[in-house]
């Protein structure tokens, strides 16, 4: 886990709304894993932190992925090349891709799109074939930058690609990982048990300490999203009592 | 010259005035960037009999310069903390205090018998101002003969120092600081978080599943200054400022308003490395100042 101020050296739009910010972070850069996030702090700014998943690293940079949805994304969305933003990380439990496997399904809802592009770097690197699968609302909403040796998108409204979810248009494969909106997840984990899913909560600290990022789990009680997660397998996740907070949730 | 920043609060010796606040720091192991030279001391994540799974999400949320919390004293129980806890702090170069809760005055005298002489566990701090719990907590805190039960409850179960942490909510904070200085605590925390509420404007709900929740952060900072001003005003143990302290000069409006020490949460959420950033910042402006020792520092604290 690293700390560090790390100078803004990217933007770039890559779906109505939605950006990838690129920051000089040599040792999250080096470190990070696909599904680990960084908690990135302004100053001045919001008191809080603000999660984020890591969407490609290396070159001493990492990029995120955000849509202004409240004052601390808008914030960073006006920031100019060279400004920093407080960077930690890598923090969380990553997707696991150590399981024998010869074919794996990313399969993404909206802003869930963020883990995926590193997803599909280590599955790659892990000798998976991948299957990249990427849904929105609508067809301006999908992220224009794709991976993977086959590429499937969806829409709710049928602009572009596959007419329905996400999760219906995505084919079986011997791994699933999936992120989006709690309640694509929740879909997700009735088609595929045994899906790895990185869930969406709010969070304070993002190091374990504040337990603000309760999970409700299957076998009851509850963990930490920022440290037993943001990646779960499906079935141990208890989706009726985990709230979906985005308000450009994709329906599931 | 260096100032000596150590202080002696409540029967316990301390290399500095900032401590971790409960709830802010875990059980010690999870806050790896911080560097604990600077580390007076820590207050534990609040403890049960046993275990609890705390409240459902959302639990947190932001708000002006601060956040409302509902953990709802997530815990794994005494035995759980003795077991898994206590041997790692036994090793550790600073003192840790549990922060000990119950659903009646018993069952805090329960808890502080069974920590009581577990090596590692360096005294008490009672919370008698939890907000975020439906049995006990704030309730103890803002009745000063309910806060003297409990305060007596625990003192005849240990000898080990025992801080009581007050609530906010209250119309006369000297009344309950009083109150439990006589049951016998050795000295107060000031204070514990406000009672707050957030509405969400798509669901026509509180932000919150337990409706309401504990406000931290600079929002309360100059409340929490006067509270623990009139708390140290009412009684002669020493007072521990909490509230809002993200930098030095913080805690150091809480010390020139009669606080002992400090403790420093929600800060350390932002800034892992918060409370060496204070206690730095403590010695540096002591430094340049003058003052060789915190007993230098005046304090405006009128006996009226």
């Amino acid at each position: 886990m690293f700390l560090t101020d790390a100078p803004l050296v990217e933007r770039r739009q890559v779906a109505r709304d939605m950006w990838v910010l690129g920051f000089a972070a040599p040792d999250i850069a080096a470190s990070v894993k696909a599904g680990q996030f960084v908690n990135i702090g302004m100053r001045p700014g919001p008191l809080l932190r603000r999660p984020f998943s890591v969407y490609r690293a290396g070159d001493d940079r990492i990029e995120v992925l955000l849509k202004a949805v409240g004052v601390g994304t808008a914030q960073m969305l006006a920031m100019r090349e060279g400004d920093v933003a407080s960077c930690l990380g890598p923090l969380g439990r990553g997707f696991d891709l150590t399981l024998s496997a010869k074919t794996v399904s990313l399969v993404s809802g909206g802003l869930g799109v963020a883990p995926m592009p590193l997803a599909a770097r280590d599955a790659r690197a892990a000798g998976l074939q991948v299957t990249w699968v990427h849904g929105a609302r609508t067809a301006d909403e999908l992220c224009s930058e794709t991976e993977g040796d086959e590429v499937i998108l969806a829409t709710d409204d049928g602009s572009a690609g596959f007419a329905g979810t996400v999760v219906a248009a995505a084919p079986d494969a011997d791994l699933v990982l999936a992120c989006g909106p709690n309640r694509m997840l929740a879909a997700a984990a009735q088609r595929w048990p045994q899906a790895q899913v990185a869930v969406e909560t709010y969070m304070g600290c993002g190091t374990g300490v504040c337990l603000g990022c309760a999970v409700p789990l299957t076998r009851g009680g509850y963990d930490r999203a920022c440290t037993e997660g943001p990646v779960y397998v499906a079935s141990d996740v208890d989706w009726p009592a985990l709230p979906s907070h985005l308000s450009y949730a994709v329906s599931a | 010259m260096t100032p000596d920043l150590s202080v002696e609060v409540g029967g316990l010796k301390l290399r500095g005035p900032v401590l971790a606040a409960s709830g802010t720091f875990g059980y010690g192991t999870e806050v790896p960037l911080l560097e604990r030279r600077a580390l007076a001391g820590m207050v534990s994540k609040g403890i049960f009999l046993k275990p609890r799974a705390g409240t459902a999400p959302s639990r947190i949320v932001e708000t002006p310069s601060g956040m409302l919390n509902a953990i709802g004293l997530q815990g794994p129980g005494v035995d759980a903390l003795i077991r898994d806890y206590a041997p790692k702090w036994e090793a550790w170069d600073f003192p840790v205090l549990v922060n000990i809760n119950g659903e009646s005055a018993s069952e805090y005298g329960e808890v502080a018998a069974r920590l009581d002489g577990v090596p590692g566990v360096a005294g008490f701090e009672i919370n008698i101002s939890c907000p975020n719990v439906e049995q006990g907590g704030m309730y103890f805190g803002n009745d000063p003969r309910a806060a003297a039960a409990v305060t007596e409850a625990v003192r005849r179960r240990t000898k080990l120092p025992v801080w009581v942490k007050l609530t906010p909510m209250v119309s006369d904070i000297g009344v309950i600081a009083r109150a439990v200085e006589g049951a016998g605590a050795d000295a107060l925390s000031a204070v514990n978080t406000f009672v707050g509420m957030s509405m969400d404007l798509h669901a026509y709900q509180p932000r919150l599943s337990f409706r309401t929740g504990g406000l931290s952060g600079p929002a309360i900072r100059p409340l929490a200054v006067h509270l623990a001003h009139q708390a140290a005003r009412a009684v002669d143990i020493p007072v521990v400022g909490v509230g809002g302290i993200m930098r030095a000069e913080d805690a150091l409006e809480f010390l020139v308003a009669g606080c002992r020490a400090v403790q420093v949460g929600t800060a350390t959420f932002v800034n892992p490395n918060a409370i060496a950033d204070v206690h730095d910042g403590i010695a540096e402006f002591m430094a340049r100042k003058g003052f060789a020792s915190l007993d230098e520092l005046p304090r405006y604290l009128p006996r009226d």
